[in-house]
């Protein structure tokens, strides 16, 4: 049982990183991603083929997967950060598309549909930490530094600025901000932080292919921060928890038939995800957060 | 809710736990299958074969206690497969998973490895399965059977010399080249040209103009789904009339109700659905039965022989005095190699791959008929 929940605690840590991340853009700045799974994957194939070919150091690891990553989010939002609104989300759906094109088809370097294998486990210190604790360890500590890194940046004029981008573009260029230069910073900002989760995830699993990095994923993680609470620093953690651990609670309920679990947990995703926009649109822990008065 | 209902529903908890006690007896596997999502239906198929095969173990009382099954959703996906598997080794305890999907299958392989439970295979034939180490079992052959099977018969019954490949070109594709490129010189045949394709594309009249330029006696495909049925057809429009062979994905209803797919050839396990084989035989009997208006499949059958290959294991090993776990499986299973399934006797090999006999089948434009049965390579 124990592993069973250090395994569970780990994805969720992993799944948290990128749900705080995609908050970052999305609840601060207003940009609509659906392709932060892209960034995801890169940070996994970097963590993947330097593991396979050089070794799986994280001090090195990490900073090369988050400069690969914020340099592709960098080439890729300055085009498509110049259109607004629903036209940026359109042309993120465009990055998610290529980007899982050249996932599957540079197998050189990806190993294409049939992903990579025997990833070694991550390295700190020439200690190798491969075990359950060790792995959540690494995870939790990386979760805990990414939300005190854009909580951090938040509070600073650069947090101010992203909040007037998105309360009023308009305004916001009216008072002399670089609306397009604050949008891709934190694009780019929001990118590396997501590889960090993407090098943990290809070192945990020791197996990734491009079925981890697809619209599904994208998607899933703006439930995560939707139901959990956009805009707020406890949403998308309390939002990861409540959506990797529902299935695994459902499968526990005697009444319900084992086969069903999966058709029940989506039909409840959809259910929560529309009484939530109608009754609490700030989500769960933005009601909290109401509460408190 | 008054003192007085809470008391009883304490009591009926207790009930409850107390019949669960008394079952201890009975046995669990899991099932880590694709059971929402995208590739959910799938897992309804697969669920098909091992519910079933969980009946006639329990109705013929081979093993001591009632086996049941345990089943996770994976959703198709490496991760949940992952929660999934380490639900059922580590929580539910279970001594044998069958499982599916190649990302699925890859990613749990370790853990699998960690906790000695043998992961069962019945539905990917990509060759690196072949290599996940002596806990993964697959009981179904793997692609290059296929190739081994299909090569000779065109030489030899449709003396066919030229062959032209096209392939997707990821591991199955590759292992499909691999193997044409090292079978045919042998054999008596030549691979005059190999064209490989994206997985995405749907437009083949530049391929067909080249496989007509190559003038090949046979044309093998390696792709799978919806891309299949468009390279057929777009072959036929072009005017390429040679023969066109292929392998088990090839099995589509749509397919075989296409016109142009007439005369194509494809291998797959020999399964003869009225074998009067008494274990095939049930199998189909009771399937009709329990499914009306269904009729049985090659991955029904396939994990119905992997829920077989447990209860068969078992028997063998409660004659020891042996415990159920997976090492003691592994262990018998290395030593009785050979198995009565559903489609006739398999073979295991020692790297968990099976050999079983092959069937090469013919689409006459409306449906599908067996045209010869291969002898295990």
């Amino acid at each position: 049982m124990l592993a069973y929940l250090l395994n569970l605690a780990t994805l969720i840590c992993i799944n948290a990183i990128l749900a705080v991340t995609l908050n970052f853009i999305l609840g601060y700045a207003g940009i609509f991603s659906l392709a932060h799974a892209i960034f995801f994957g890169i940070g996994a194939y970097v963590a993947a083929y330097m593991g396979l070919t050089w070794g799986s150091s994280l001090l090195a690891v990490l900073p090369v997967a988050m400069a690969v990553a914020g340099a592709l989010s960098l080439v890729l939002a300055l085009p498509a950060l110049r259109v607004r609104g629903e036209y940026f989300v359109a042309a993120s759906l465009g990055l998610q598309m290529l980007g899982l094109t050249v996932f599957a088809e540079w197998k050189s370097v990806t190993g294409g549909n049939s992903g990579l294998s025997a990833i070694p486990p991550a390295r700190l210190f020439q200690q190798e930490l491969d075990g359950p604790y060790e792995a959540l360890g690494l995870a939790a500590g990386c979760l805990l530094a990414i939300v005190a890194v854009t909580s951090v940046l938040l509070k600073t004029s650069f947090g101010r600025n992203l909040r007037a981008v998105r309360d009023s573009e308009s305004a916001a260029c009216a008072c002399g901000k670089n609306v397009a230069a604050i949008k891709t910073l934190s694009v780019v900002v929001s990118s590396a932080l997501a590889a960090v989760a993407g090098v943990l995830y290809a070192f945990y699993l020791s197996f990734i292919n491009v079925e981890s990095f697809t619209l599904d994923t994208s998607v899933q993680l703006m439930a995560m921060i939707i139901i959990g609470g956009v805009g707020t620093v406890l949403g998308p953690i309390v939002g990861a928890v409540l959506l990797m651990v529902l299935p695994s609670l459902f499968s526990y309920l005697p009444f319900l038939p084992q086969t069903e679990v999966g058709s029940i947990q989506q039909i409840v995703y959809g259910l929560a995800m529309v009484l939530l926009m109608i009754y609490r649109p700030g989500g769960i822990a933005g009601v909290a957060r109401q509460g408190v008065k | 809710m008054t003192t007085r209902s809470i008391l009883r529903a304490i009591a009926c908890a207790a009930t409850a736990l107390a019949c669960l006690s008394a079952q201890a007896q009975d046995i669990r596997i899991g099932a880590n299958f694709p059971l929402s999502g995208p590739q959910g239906s799938y897992g309804d198929v697969f669920m098909t074969g091992s519910n079933l095969a969980v009946d006639h173990i329990n109705a013929d009382k081979m093993l001591p206690g009632k086996l049941s099954i345990v089943y996770e959703d994976s959703q198709g996906t490496p991760q949940r497969g992952v929660i999934g598997m380490n639900k059922l080794v580590n929580v539910d305890k279970v001594p044998y998973v069958l499982s599916s999907f190649t990302g699925v299958l890859k990613a749990t392989a370790p853990i699998a490895a960690r906790s000695k439970t043998p992961i069962l295979n019945g539905s990917g034939v990509a060759p690196e399965l072949a290599e996940q180490g002596p806990f993964f079992w697959n009981v179904l052959p793997l692609i290059s059977f296929d190739v081994k099977a299909m090569l000779p018969y065109l030489i030899k019954e449709r003396k066919a010399k030229r062959f032209v490949l096209i392939y997707v070109d990821e591991t199955v594709g590759q292992a499909v080249l691999k193997e044409m490129e090292s079978t045919l010189p042998a054999a008596g045949g030549e691979l005059v040209a190999a064209l490989s394709i994206p997985a995405s594309l749907q437009q083949f009249s530049g391929i067909a103009a080249k496989v007509r330029e190559a003038r090949p006696d046979a044309i093998y495909i390696a792709s799978w789904g919806a891309q299949q049925v468009q390279i057929v057809k777009q072959l036929r429009d072009n005017g390429v009339t040679q023969q066109l062979a292929s392998f088990s994905t090839f099995v589509l209803p749509e397919l075989e109700a296409l016109p142009e797919s007439k005369g194509a050839l494809y291998t797959t396990q020999h399964v003869n659905w009225d074998s009067p084989d008494p274990v095939t035989r049930r199998f189909v009997e009771s399937f009709r039965a329990k499914y009306p208006g269904k009729q049985p499949t090659i991955y029904a059958a396939n994990f119905y022989n992997s829920v077989r290959l447990f209860a068969l294991l078992s028997v063998e090993l409660q004659k020891k005095g042996k415990p159920i776990t997976g090492e003691n499986l592994l262990a018998q299973r290395l030593e009785t190699k050979a198995f009565d399934m559903v489609g006739g006797r398999i073979v295991f090999q020692d790297n968990g791959t099976v050999a079983a006999p092959m069937q090469v089948n013919e689409y006459d434009g409306k449906s599908t008929r067996v045209i010869a049965v291969l002898p295990v390579q």
